[in-house]
This record gives C-alpha cells, sequence and structure tokens, in this order.
C-alpha cells in the first residue's frame, strides 16, 4: 500500500469528519455513493467472551443514500430540535488502516472514532466511541465511500439521541 | 410513607391543584418524590420485562431491571417463564451479566454457587465439606419476582406479593391490546434487540409524552411532517376524509388515543399488506377491526412507564407500520434509561417486516428522527424544573404545569364503540390527569387512613 494513497484517504476521512462537524450535512451526501449501505449494529453484552458481541439482527441505523438524504434534508428545517440550536460537534479519527478490497477500484478502510457533543449549556460532553469499518469505491476518478458499518463500544449509549451521523 | 421534606399537607395542596386542572411543577423532580415513586409506584405496580418472543426455547434467558431490581427472566426446561432477582444468594452479587443468551445453569463469578433455571441451588464449591449437609439448599434458591404473570406474550413482573392480578390491573386495557397484539395468527414478535440509551428526563415526563399528548406532535415533530417521515394526520389536515380522533381514558392510569379516517382510507390496516386483511377481520372483533381499518395512528400507555405507539412512518418516501413497546426505567429524577423494542406482526410477509423495521430505526429508536427531538424536549424540562422557583412548594411563583387542555369542555363520545371513556378529541389532556391521580392515589395510599374525610 502506497503512502500517498494511504495520505489520500486520511485526508478523506478528516474532510468528511470537518464537514460533519460543520454540520455541511449536503455536502457530506456527495462523498457517500449512491448504492451505500450504512449500518450501525449494535453492542451487546454475552456471557461469554466466546460470542460474538456486534448483535447483526439489531440496528441502530440501516440506512440508505435515500434514507439518510430524507434525514439530512430534515435537519435544514427550522424545527429539527436536536439542532436548533446547533450543537458542537467533533468528529475524532484515528487509527485509520487500509487494504485491498475484493474489486481494484475499492479499497477496504478501518478507523476508530470518538464523537464529542456539546449541547446549549450543559456542562457535561456526551462522548460515544466506536470503531468504523468502510468500503472506498473510486468512482468517476473521486473517492466515495461505498460502505460503512459502526461497531458502537457501549451496549447502553450514553449519549441523548443519535441524531448525529458518524 | 412519606419522605425527606414532604408533609401531607403537601400532597392535600396537590389533591386540590389537581382538581382545578393543574399540576404543581415541584412534583416532577423533586427528589424526596422520586424517593416515594421507586417504593409507592415502582414496588406495587405490573413493570413490563419481556415478551416470550425474546424467550425462544428452555434455557432462554434475558436479563432486565425494574428500577434498581436486577431481574432475570428466564425459559425453564418445561417451557415455563419464570423471573428472579438477579443476584446470588449467597452475597448479593449480580448474578448475570449478558443481556440475553441460552444457559441450563447460572453460576456466581464469586464463589462459584449455582443454579438451574428453576432457581434452584444446585452447586455450592466444597459445599458438604464447608457447610455440612445439614444446610438445606431450598431455602438458598434464587429469590422469584413473587408475581411474574403474562398477557398476549407481554410478560409483566410485579414486586407487590399482594398486588391484584395483572388481568385486573390491565382491565379494558385489554381490549385495545388485543387490537395491537391480538390481530395476527401467532401474535406478535420482537425483532432485534431493544435499544437501550440514557435520556436526561424524568419517567412520568417522558411516559406522559408519550402515553397522553398527541398535541406536542404539531410542534416538536413539525419537520417530520414537512419531510413526509410521517403521513399528515388527516384530524389536523381538516382533510375531507378526516375522522373523531379519540382519546380513551382507562382505570389504573392506562390509556389510548387513535388518530382516524371517517371512511375506510386508501391504505386500511395502517398500510399492512393487503393479503393480512381478512386474518385481522377474522381475529378481531367488528368494532376493533373497524378501528384498527381506519386508524392513523394508534399511541398510548399501561402505567407506570410503559408505552406503546403503532404509527406510519418511513425514510424512503413509504410509509410502515409497526409496534413499539417502550419502557422508562427511571435512574434518578431526572435521568431515564430508554428501552425501546420493535415489534412485528409473526405473520407478516418478511419482505413488510424489513421495510417496517427500517421505517422505525427512522422514526423512532436512538436514531429515529420524532425520538431525537423528544429526548431534547424531555432534557429542557428537566433544565426548566428544578430551580427556587419551580421547586417552590407554596406555589407562590404560580409555579404549577397546564393540563387544562379539554378540561370541562370535552365530553365523552357515548357512540365509541370501545371500553373506558372516549373523548373525541385527541389534544386533550385528560389522559394525563388520568395519570397524575393515579399516582397521586398510589403515593397516598395509607396516607389518609386516619382523616379519610379530609382527604
Amino acid at each position: 500500500m502506497n503512502l500517498e494513497l494511504y495520505f489520500e484517504i486520511q485526508n478523506l476521512l478528516y474532510h468528511e469528519a470537518y464537514l460533519l462537524d460543520h454540520r455541511l450535512y449536503k455536502e457530506w451526501l456527495e462523498l457517500l455513493a449512491d448504492d451505500i449501505e450504512y449500518r450501525m449494529p449494535m453492542r451487546v453484552t454475552t456471557e461469554t467472551k466466546k460470542l460474538p458481541d456486534i448483535a447483526n439482527d439489531s440496528m441502530y441505523f440501516h440506512e440508505t443514500k435515500a434514507s439518510l438524504s430524507t434525514r439530512v434534508q430534515r435537519l435544514y428545517t427550522n424545527s429539527a430540535w436536536i439542532e436548533e440550536t446547533a450543537p458542537r460537534q467533533r468528529h475524532f479519527v484515528s487509527n485509520i488502516v487500509i487494504a485491498p478490497a475484493s474489486s481494484p477500484e475499492e479499497l477496504k478502510v478501518r478507523s476508530y472514532l470518538q464523537f464529542h457533543r456539546s449541547r446549549a449549556s450543559d456542562k457535561e460532553i456526551e462522548i460515544l466511541s466506536c470503531e468504523r469499518e468502510d468500503i472506498f469505491r473510486k468512482v468517476n476518478g473521486e473517492w466515495k465511500i461505498a460502505s460503512r458499518t459502526i461497531y458502537p463500544d457501549q451496549a447502553v449509549l450514553n449519549v441523548m439521541n443519535l441524531g448525529m451521523f458518524l | 410513607m412519606l419522605r425527606g421534606r414532604l408533609t401531607k399537607e403537601m400532597f392535600y395542596q396537590m389533591k386540590q391543584k389537581m382538581a382545578e386542572g393543574v399540576l404543581p411543577q415541584w412534583v416532577l423532580t423533586d427528589p424526596d418524590i422520586y424517593e416515594m415513586e421507586v417504593e409507592n409506584i415502582f414496588g406495587r405496580t405490573w413493570n413490563f420485562l419481556a415478551h416470550e418472543s425474546e424467550l425462544p426455547e428452555p434455557g432462554s434467558f434475558v436479563t432486565r431491571w425494574i428500577v434498581d431490581d436486577p431481574i432475570l427472566v428466564v425459559r425453564t426446561n418445561s417451557g415455563e417463564i419464570k423471573a428472579f432477582l438477579n443476584s446470588c444468594t449467597h452475597r448479593g452479587m449480580h448474578l448475570c451479566t449478558a443481556d440475553f443468551g441460552n444457559k441450563k445453569t447460572f453460576t456466581c463469578a464469586y464463589h462459584g454457587w449455582s443454579f438451574n433455571l428453576d432457581g434452584d441451588l444446585i452447586g455450592i464449591v466444597q459445599g458438604d465439606r464447608l457447610y455440612g449437609e445439614e444446610m438445606d439448599r431450598s431455602k438458598w434458591g434464587l429469590r422469584p419476582v413473587p408475581r411474574v404473570e403474562t398477557y398476549r406474550g407481554m410478560i409483566f413482573g410485579n414486586i407487590d406479593p399482594d398486588a391484584m392480578s395483572l388481568d385486573e390491573y390491565l382491565g379494558d386495557m385489554k381490549w385495545y391490546l388485543d387490537m395491537l397484539l391480538g390481530r395476527s395468527d401467532g401474535g406478535m414478535e420482537v425483532r432485534g434487540k431493544p435499544h437501550r440509551w440514557v435520556a436526561a428526563a424524568n419517567w412520568k415526563a417522558t411516559a406522559e409524552n408519550f402515553a397522553a399528548d398527541p398535541y406536542h406532535v404539531l410542534t416538536t415533530h413539525r419537520s417530520t411532517m414537512e419531510m413526509g417521515i410521517t403521513p399528515m394526520n388527516p384530524n389536523q389536515q381538516r382533510r375531507e376524509n378526516a375522522g373523531t380522533p379519540h382519546q380513551v381514558v382507562l382505570p389504573h392510569g392506562h390509556g389510548i388515543n387513535i388518530g382516524s379516517f371517517k371512511e375506510r382510507p386508501e391504505h386500511p390496516y395502517q398500510h399492512m399488506p393487503e393479503s393480512m386483511w381478512e386474518m385481522f377481520e377474522r381475529n378481531l372483533t367488528p368494532e376493533q377491526a373497524d378501528i384498527f381499518c381506519k386508524a392513523n395512528v394508534m399511541v398510548g400507555g399501561v402505567y407506570p412507564n410503559l408505552s406503546f405507539v403503532s404509527p406510519l412512518h418511513g425514510t424512503e418516501g413509504k410509509v410502515h407500520n409497526y409496534l413499539s413497546f417502550r419502557v422508562w426505567r427511571p435512574l434518578g429524577p431526572e435521568k431515564v434509561e430508554v428501552w425501546s423494542w420493535f415489534m412485528i406482526d409473526k405473520a407478516a410477509p418478511e419482505e413488510y417486516k424489513e421495510d417496517a423495521y427500517k421505517s422505525y430505526l427512522g422514526s423512532f429508536g436512538a436514531s429515529g428522527t420524532l425520538e431525537q427531538d423528544d429526548t431534547e424536549i424531555w432534557a429542557r424540562v428537566v433544565t426548566g424544573s428544578k430551580g427556587l422557583m419551580v421547586r417552590n412548594k407554596e406555589l407562590s411563583y404560580n409555579n404549577v404545569s397546564n393540563y387544562l387542555m379539554g378540561f370541562g369542555k370535552v365530553m365523552p363520545d357515548e357512540s365509541f364503540p370501545g371500553p373506558g371513556i372516549a373523548y373525541p378529541m385527541i389534544f386533550n389532556d385528560a389522559l394525563a390527569r388520568n395519570m397524575h391521580e393515579y399516582w397521586f392515589e398510589l403515593m397516598t395510599r395509607g396516607l389518609f387512613d386516619d382523616e379519610g374525610a379530609r382527604a
């Protein structure tokens, strides 16, 4: 894997984080492939570490570009109260690892994400940490996110809602 | 038992204010009131624990909570549902920490005592040598939740051994639950695990917001109507086919709101597939089938902290029906752990179930667009309800909440076919007042015994 490619993907993830943090959601949508599958399965507590602790029959998000667009457009109305007034949010992206995918036009991209949100005068910052597995695809010379799976670290989320994109 | 700085006088005043259609605001998040609620409300009423479909086979278990009591719900080898305090009888350790699973034996990680699915103590590490054969193991089994009863697959537990039966407690609410849970062959099933997250809210406010407050939809959820995630309510649209919506008030603080079309709509039975209509009509009474056929939304609550909604939503331009049950587990006067289940007719086509699950995620549950805005509203209610002025118990600052909508104005609709008191208006505080009255009854049980007439 060459350094230039790694740098390009890292920059794209940082750019994505910037768009989300600045609530440029329509611009964010443009980074997504038209057939994107955007999923966030639930983390669960199981009896032993031998059992999987991701419940693939249980989702927080199971979105297409159409449903993500609906969610985005809602945030541009005057009565989406989670963003009225605007929350201050940060997406900290780290631990990026890229690997070849099955198609030469695609790349597997893994990253860690820590999300911070501050609302109104609240003294406490809401925090959500997770791991992401993405597939990036080259479409007309540009990288697009073709698939994203978000694995949260908590079984009981300590954020008021999942009004953010991860 | 009155807690902390609470006095009988405060409850007299409360009663008087409630009779005027208002509620002292300090009651919402007062810490002493909260302590009393845990005992008087949650220690005496039926708490929703699980749905039978979450326990598909012998050995299936889920772990749940009644406020701070950890509860282990199991299906035994004979297929029976049992619920125990999820705490080892030896030294009180939280026995099973998993959310769900399948086991024959639960072994404590502290000293290794183990229990079977019937709660019997079946193993003590070096037991005979250390305790002698004379220790009666049958006295040290898992402590059962005193009462566990089920209605149409919904498993409830009650800590009060003398409580009225679940059947009696639900009463006429069953007629409406039948409409939701009994419409399909095989009943309903839970899909996926319940969402769980922590909201800044008081449990009374969330229960009331869900069960008794269709009025908030106009403002809180305006954005979802603008986006078509929620179809416009025929009643507020004043469309030609707008029917009469009903808010039904039932004993023990239960109730339901039904928004409806006047005539059979283009998509009857809340957009459920046509292949299921005949089955609905077969399983329901003609009156229930007629209500469901014309319904736009059905939303309500089983007191104290189980709410449900059977709506129409979608984020991809098409709406689907589903049933969400939710429990508001109190974590303190200003904190709630929300549990949200997705339920769908077992008999529904698999494709519809999948689409309905996506519509649920887009509307309710942790990422739901309606739920998101609700969480913001609940948090702001808490923020606005804890200062000196709001918490003033003499009510010197007009610090009462307004429950005057429909008060003495909206009269029951005698022609409504279902049981209970049905008001022909869902923008109505009758159900919220009903919840307060049952709350008051539970909170003051025995308090006025020595001076009955005055209370």
